[in-house]
């Protein structure tokens, strides 16, 4: 029984890397597509709270107007998503988004991440904290 | 009644062993939400907690270092000895003795499991099933660690902005190697540590233990 629990467990833990890729992916590209509108307002409300705060408090003006100003590329494209639990990553040719999971659905938590070398953490123009 | 008292070890490790694991659920599932809000990211429900690869590592990697400790224990007390240890076999009975002492074969009683007496195959799986069971719980368990470790190493790695790592690059990992050798470890020393110091210390009325009367050189006894 102990030994099909766990196989059981693997199995189920087996799929967490793949699990609700095209939810996260799909914030994302809402966000690109609001950036590339020109619509700040939209593209806010796809960030994380901090990141939204974090941000208007960088700029000095409202978060709308502020997440415009980044010059935030316009990939095109769906993008690679790779989800790990409660944290998303989806990755276009010359731009990352990270998002992370809240009881809402998923939100930006970083975007504007250029490609970086090896196991170097992103700069991004836009993160939370 | 009766029959509750004659499973009374069993029993009360199998409560221990739900409150202590509900327990560590909700005061994971505190630790991992403060973490998250402080760090400005999402928090899970419980459920979600539940069935999340931090509970399944937290929970796995502590299962795989208990079944490694008991087979080795198990395997290692075949072959080697501990003058003066209850833990011991006696010092001239090392390896896995005859089939008569092992009652295996024609030397079967009435008593015996079935498979004991049948010879074969059967009667080898039957002579190793303690430690195959336990080697391959402990096998699953590691696996499960790992698989949840990388899920739970690559939320921490895209909290930190960094690009996720793939399963082999995480089980070559620090992390992997951290979390599985400090479960290691104290497993170890406690077994060992148990073995050496039954030579002298005593408990009275614990079949871990020699009788209270019985001379420290004495190997292989249980009280």
């Amino acid at each position: 029984m102990a030994v099909g629990t766990i196989t059981g467990a693997v199995l189920g833990l087996a799929g967490c890397g793949m699990a609700d890729d095209g939810s996260a992916a799909d914030r994302a590209s809402h966000f690109y597509a609001a950036v590339a509108a020109g619509d700040g307002a939209t593209a806010c409300a796809d960030l994380a709270v901090d990141a939204r705060e974090t941000l208007a408090e960088q700029e000095g003006e409202p978060c709308p107007e502020a997440v415009l100003a980044q010059d935030l590329p316009a990939p095109s494209g769906a993008g690679t998503a790779r989800t790990y639990g409660s944290m998303a990553q989806v990755q276009y040719r010359d731009e990352t988004v990270f998002l992370s999971r809240f009881p809402d659905g998923w939100r930006v938590i970083a975007a504007g991440c250029p490609p970086v070398d090896g196991d170097q953490p992103h700069r991004c123009s836009v993160e939370v904290g | 009644m009766r029959r509750l008292k004659e499973h009374s070890l069993g029993l009360f490790f199998g409560v221990l062993f739900v409150a202590a694991l509900i327990g560590q659920a909700f005061a994971g599932w505190h630790a991992f939400n403060a973490q998250q809000a402080a760090d400005g990211l999402g928090t899970l429900s419980l459920g979600r907690y539940l069935t999340s690869s931090d509970f399944a590592v937290d929970v796995s990697e502590n299962w795989q270092s208990e079944y490694l400790q008991f087979l080795f224990y198990i395997a290692a007390t075949v072959w080697l000895l501990q003058r003066g240890s209850p833990e011991s076999k006696e010092l001239d009975n090392a390896g896995l003795e005859s089939d008569e002492a092992q009652k295996v074969g024609p030397y079967a009683d009435e008593r015996s499991p079935r498979w004991a007496a049948v010879g074969g195959i059967r009667t080898t799986i039957l002579s190793w099933s303690l430690t195959l069971t336990m080697g391959t719980i402990f096998l699953l368990s590691w696996l499960a660690q790992s698989i949840a470790g990388q899920v739970a190493r690559n939320e921490e790695r895209l909290a930190s902005l960094q690009d996720p790592i793939g399963w082999t690059d995480y089980v070559l990992s620090a992390d992997f190697w951290s979390r599985t050798l400090q479960n290691w470890q104290s497993e170890f020393l406690a077994v060992g540590s148990m073995a050496v110091l039954a030579i002298y210390l005593r408990q009275r009325g614990s079949p871990e233990s020699k009788p209270v009367g019985e001379a420290h050189s004495a190997t292989g006894v249980e009280g």
